[in-house]
């Protein structure tokens, strides 16, 4: 019943998306408004039958309607209530009912928000989210529909697969699309500005949030997923630049430059091209990123879904969207008055131009190495793949080099600044830097990477608290206040800025966590009978005893191991290794001791023969930083989002 | 933006798309084995049923398919059904036979698994500590190996055989049209 009431939902949301591709057009075209209005609320409805849709696919699921095919495949009696409802998201099809679901979502949003605001644009954004949501319900309904029925319903479900049974994953896709698909609307004014040949800032005004947000939205999505990796997969790591790992990560890194290029455009009216270029790419990049999970081009743990018929539709919307994006772009960016050139390059803008080129030389690194595979197993036989070697190689100077920009940030004015002001406000910072890197080996970071990263990490550090103690100051004596309530007024003042300097302070602190985990993470794989021990950095380990443990849906083999370390308290960890259902292979749970310090991580292998079993043990300094620093990234994020548009007409 | 500029950017657009196009044809699990044209590891091992013990240089002389499985291997499901109709279709051939290895399994869910889903009647040898598995480099299952009558793997199939696959790829191969 429920299933019915979602694919019925769905097939009129998808007449309805036809109708919001082509309404705004005839508005437009033969100046009706009626025609919008019309557009505006198919856009409300879609919204709404998508959130039935969705509903209904959930309902399914926690009516254990073994029935339904997608239900059937990825659910079953004894799987808990909360991977139940969440089990939507488990499979292809659900995946990109729920993509498609929070465009809409969106959209309904964007249409609400920017109507009055933004007449002009409104009828093609809407028009274009119309084309997008049209192709994707095409793909929903027609090539991978979650609402097929069985003929012969089974008693039983086949299960989640126990991997994605974790709360880590249980976050990562929403999160994920919800970055990917929040692109789509600031893609969509970027291309209502290039059609109308506004091209000049209105439209980076009106998407500055929305693209703050999916940035953000994108950056829990990759946080959540490394964390499942670390947590889940028990291989002691977190990134393995997998290939659809860099998919995710090649928008971020577009996204971000954008993010600081826009403001070029806002304060001084330069970037324009550059601007739509990388939005565009942005959106682009997201698409693709579901075109390499779920077509099946390229393998990778994620590809569940390899299905050639969808693969060609994917690879038709994709090419569509591609050519008429960067189509218009080459075609009318010549309308698009530069006006003022750069001055210098000791300036604010010449440092986000060298910024931007940075991330975006990050993002085709990543490119190459996750299109080098497929093109040499294309245009030859041979399998190559492209590891972590390639992209430390590659990606870590690009990374410091980014580091050392960031600290410029701050300091450097708009426009021109004399080279003696310069010399005078970054003297201490680099002194304080260069210090850090002559250190930080006496200290035991012997490496090049590690100890230029240590620096800079100094560096960037001293330049943000300078900017923040000498403003902090000045209105301390301005407005009379205490320090704190100077300090208050300033950051709550421009939250944008402080809210970006924040972003920059986690970044910090998740570099700090990279090169701890990167750099200095021991091994240790080895077998234990009960009661021997082994030593890995300080903490020495006894195996206790080994014991069966069993839930609802699982049943496993437990190790009790003591963790000892001299002067602290005695931990116990507890590695795990689990049968689901008698159809899966056994997945491990590794048992992690997580502090500021180091996490401690066992694993529990095979068992060898009586009474002894495999161990894999990993002591990984900083991991934690990492997710803190991710999390006060999001933070300042969102400070930032805050912001209302007031500051920008203060431009010069 | 100038001439040069946009050329470059349709251009690149352009040559990713080509190359998602020729890509999709590739089979993400069709991974070269460096196993194949290299002696197969012979084995000996206890049958899955009745007490002859299965051993790979026995068939010396003819075509054998060795073909991992195992009962907690969902798509083995789905490739039982392929090799019920492959054994029935090559019955009378005297220079193919099929073995299978049953490996990472306990025999009584195997014997229940052929119980169930049919017994296509070929001898399956128990690999219950994955030795032969191992040797192999078998890394998923279901996963099928043809060799030549001189014990020489020459062909690696990894995931389910598809109805046709003796036809279309294991014949040229025994009729010596492909090297």
């Amino acid at each position: 019943m429920w299933i019915e009431i979602a694919h019925f939902s769905t097939l009129i949301a998808l007449m309805l998306a036809a109708l919001l591709l082509i309404a705004p057009l005839i508005g437009v075209r033969w100046q009706r408004v009626v025609w919008i209005r019309v557009a505006r609320q198919a856009a409300f409805m879609i919204c709404a039958l998508l959130t039935l849709a969705s509903a209904g696919l959930i309902a399914s699921f926690l009516n254990h309607d073994f029935s339904v095919k997608y239900v059937a495949e990825h659910a079953s009696l004894k799987l808990p209530v909360f991977y139940l409802a969440t089990a939507m998201w488990g499979g292809h099809e659900g995946s990109l009912l729920l993509w498609t679901w929070m465009l809409s979502l969106f959209v309904a949003i964007a249409a609400w928000k920017h109507w009055k605001t933004h007449p002009v644009s409104m009828p093609w954004v809407l028009s274009i989210n119309g084309g997008l949501l049209l192709g994707f319900l095409l793909l929903v309904v027609f090539l991978s529909s979650p609402f097929e029925r069985l003929l012969s319903p089974p008693a039983d479900g086949r299960d989640l697969n126990p991997l994605l049974q974790d709360p880590g994953m249980v976050f990562h896709p929403p999160f994920l699309y919800m970055g990917y698909v929040g692109f789509a609307i600031p893609y969509a004014f970027a291309m209502a500005a290039l059609i109308t040949s506004q091209g000049d800032s209105e439209w980076i005004l009106a998407t500055r949030r929305w693209t703050l947000f999916s940035w953000a939205m994108l950056t829990i999505g990759i946080v959540f997923g490394a964390y499942w990796a670390y947590y889940e997969l028990g291989w002691g790591g977190y990134w393995a630049w997998d290939p659809v790992e860099n998919a995710s990560f090649m928008p971020w890194l577009t996204g971000l430059a954008f993010l600081h290029s826009v403001m070029v455009q806002e304060r001084r009216r330069m970037f324009k091209t550059w601007n739509l270029f990388l939005i565009i790419t942005t959106f682009a990049l997201s698409l693709l990123g579901t075109f390499l999970v779920r077509s099946g081009v390229l393998s990778s743990v994620h590809a569940f879904a390899t299905d050639p018929g969808r693969g060609v539709y994917i690879l038709i919307f994709m090419s569509a969207l591609l050519l008429f994006s960067f189509g218009l772009l080459t075609a009318k960016s010549d309308q698009l008055r530069e006006t003022p050139q750069l001055e210098s390059p000791w300036s604010k803008e010449f440092s986000f131009l060298i910024n931007n080129l940075f991330l975006v030389a990050g993002a085709c690194t990543v490119l190459l190495g996750t299109l080098y595979p497929l093109a040499i197993e294309t245009l030859s036989t041979a399998k190559v793949s492209v590891g972590a070697p390639y992209y430390n190689k590659v990606f870590i100077p690009i990374m410091l080099g980014m580091l050392a920009l960031m600290g410029l940030g701050p300091l450097i004015p708009w426009q021109r600044a004399s080279l003696a002001k310069l010399r005078q406000e970054f003297l201490p910072a680099g002194i304080i830097g260069l210090l850090g890197m002559v250190v930080a080996p006496l200290i035991g970071i012997n490496h090049l990477s590690g100890a230029i990263a240590t620096g800079l990490i100094l560096f960037v550090g001293t330049t943000h608290l300078t900017d923040l103690l000498r403003n902090t100051k000045t209105r301390m004596s301005r407005e009379s206040l205490t320090a704190p309530g100077a300090f208050l007024r300033l950051v709550t003042r421009n939250k944008r800025r402080y809210g970006g300097m924040l972003v920059h302070l986690g970044t910090l602190v998740m570099v700090a966590g990279f090169v701890g985990s990167g750099l200095f993470q021991e091994e240790r794989d080895l077998f234990l009978a009960k009661g021997d021990s082994m030593r890995i950095g300080s903490w020495s380990l006894t195996l206790e005893s080994m014991e069966k443990t069993a839930r609802r849906n699982w049943q496993a083999d437990e190790a009790v191991i003591r963790a000892e370390r001299p002067g602290e308290a005695t931990l116990t960890l507890r590695p795990q290794k689990r049968v689901y259902s008698e159809n899966s292979q056994p997945t491990t749970e590794a048992a992690i001791h997580s502090s500021w310090r180091e996490d401690l991580y066992v694993v529990l292998g095979d068992g060898v023969k009586d009474g002894v079993w495999a161990f894999r043990i990993y002591r990984t300094p900083l991991v934690a930083w990492i997710w803190v620093g991710s999390g006060i990234m999001v933070v300042g994020v969102f400070w930032a989002m805050l912001q209302g548009r007031r500051l920008q007409r203060r431009a010069p | 933006m100038n001439g040069l500029w946009k050329i470059v950017l349709l251009g690149v657009v352009m040559a990713i798309l080509l190359l998602f196009a020729l890509g999709l044809k590739n089979d993400p699990r069709d991974i070269p084995s460096p196993l194949v044209n290299r002696p197969a590891n012979d084995f000996t091992a206890p049958a899955l049923e009745g007490d002859q013990p299965v051993r790979l240089s026995a068939h010396r002389g003819q075509w054998v398919l060795v073909n991992f499985w195992g009962s907690w291997c969902v798509s083995c499901v789905a490739e039982h059904p392929y090799l019920m109709e492959l054994a029935k279709q090559t019955k009378k051939r005297t220079d193919f036979v099929m073995l299978g290895v049953d490996f990472r399994d306990n025999p009584d869910s195997a014997r229940a698994f052929l119980a169930r889903h049919g017994n296509p009647g070929y001898a399956h040898a128990q690999d219950p500590e994955q030795k032969i598995a191992i040797d192999w480099g078998v890394y998923g299952a279901p996963e099928s190996y043809l060799v030549d009558p001189n014990g020489t793997i020459r062909m690696k199939h990894t995931g389910p055989l598809f109805p046709g696959w003796f036809e279309q790829r294991a014949l040229p191969l025994m009729q010596g049209a492909v090297k």
